[in-house]
């Protein structure tokens, strides 16, 4: 849960992105932090807690602080959850606290089954914190568009994003950085646009 | 359990806790941090130590270890410790919102390390505990947060491919 700190004005949010194994969750935090403009001091170190294959063991973390808000130092915690289906405690670990999600979907065909059953045990692993997806901001990335053997986003959407409330998806190739700047600052503008409405109502 | 609002007495005591706890047991560094990984206040050699990231992962550290006294039937491990050749680091639990980090010389008995810090935990506790009764459903109101230009919080270099 975020920290809205009145004493110093600062607001700390951790952003987490879900996804199967291989779907480019760390990519998408590699290209952030090789390509965000940032001032002094906005952005610190990735720290990638990896195997000696570098695939992610524990997670990896991003800090990094916006440069458009006035009024509140606005830090961005972005997290990565290890993907293979044995790490599971491991992704219980690091949603504590969740504020908002990115969930990377691998575009290609051959890959659907494991985009479904890793969206079903995010939602599943949610649920062993007590909290609902439904009540946490999320946007969808349909990533890897750039493979020749990709779905169509229409039946990504139809998979991941066939629900009462649809949520904003992307498509992206994050290795190119493209598409992920996108997708971060819309979970960005919905996680910030969440918490102004929330203080407004409690001071009404 | 969420951290309660704070406002500048909670962390005026807080400061002083962590203050008091690196002058008793010379520790080069305190931290309270959420176990979240966020971090809520600090004292002491702060420049030495990049503490943003060393929150994050003392809480992943932290919840880890929580997880391996869950498999081995145990309530809790209420404090993580690890000794190093130049310095040694310790984390212990506030209660379900906190923990305090410390890293200290590894010269330093970690005996009276774990002593102090058990007090200033304690000394937190209190304080968290008057923040959440002070108001407990309060949070602050974010109207004075300027979203300018909000299609690009984060703005991607121009030279770059």
């Amino acid at each position: 849960m975020a920290i809205i700190n009145q004493a110093t004005k600062e607001l700390q949010v951790k952003i987490v992105y879900y996804g199967p194994a291989l779907c480019g969750k760390t990519t998408n935090l590699v290209q952030v932090h090789d390509h965000v403009q940032a001032a002094e001091g906005q952005k610190g170190k990735l720290v990638s807690l990896a195997t000696s294959s570098d695939r992610t063991l524990f997670f990896d973390f991003l800090p990094i602080e916006a440069m458009s808000i006035k009024g509140f130092r606005t830090k961005f915690q972005l997290y990565t959850v290890p993907g293979q289906v044995i790490y599971n405690t491991t992704r219980q670990l690091v949603l504590r606290g969740v504020d908002g999600l990115v969930f990377v979907a691998d575009s290609q065909y051959d890959k659907m089954q494991e985009n479904v059953k890793s969206f079903q045990n995010l939602e599943e692993n949610l649920r062993t914190l007590d909290l609902n997806l439904a009540d946490i901001p999320y946007v969808l990335q349909y990533n890897k568009r750039d493979l020749p053997n990709v779905a169509p986003v229409d039946y990504l959407e139809f998979l991941l994003n066939n629900r009462e409330v649809q949520v904003p998806s992307f498509t992206a190739s994050a290795h190119k950085c493209e598409g992920v700047f996108e997708t971060l600052n819309m979970i960005t503008r919905m996680l910030l646009h969440k918490f102004i409405n929330e203080s407004q109502r409690k001071a009404a | 359990m969420p951290l309660p609002q704070l406002i500048e007495e909670d962390l005026r005591v807080l400061d002083d806790a962590l203050a008091t706890l690196l002058a008793r047991c010379e520790a080069s560094m305190a931290m309270l941090i959420d176990q979240a990984g966020f971090l809520i206040t600090q004292a002491g050699e702060v420049d030495q130590f990049d503490t943003t990231t060393l929150a994050a992962l003392s809480a992943g550290s932290y919840a880890a270890t929580q997880g391996m006294a869950s498999i081995t039937r145990e309530t809790t491990f209420n404090s993580v410790y690890q000794q190093g050749e130049k310095h040694s680091l310790l984390i212990v639990n506030v209660d379900e919102s906190c923990l305090i980090v410390v890293v200290f010389r590894a010269s330093v008995g970690v005996g009276v390390v774990k002593y102090h810090t058990l007090a200033a935990a304690s000394t937190a506790r209190l304080q968290l505990q008057v923040a959440r009764q002070r108001t407990p459903t309060a949070s602050l109101d974010l109207a004075a947060m300027n979203l300018e230009d909000s299609c690009s919080f984060f703005r991607r270099k121009v030279n770059t491919t």
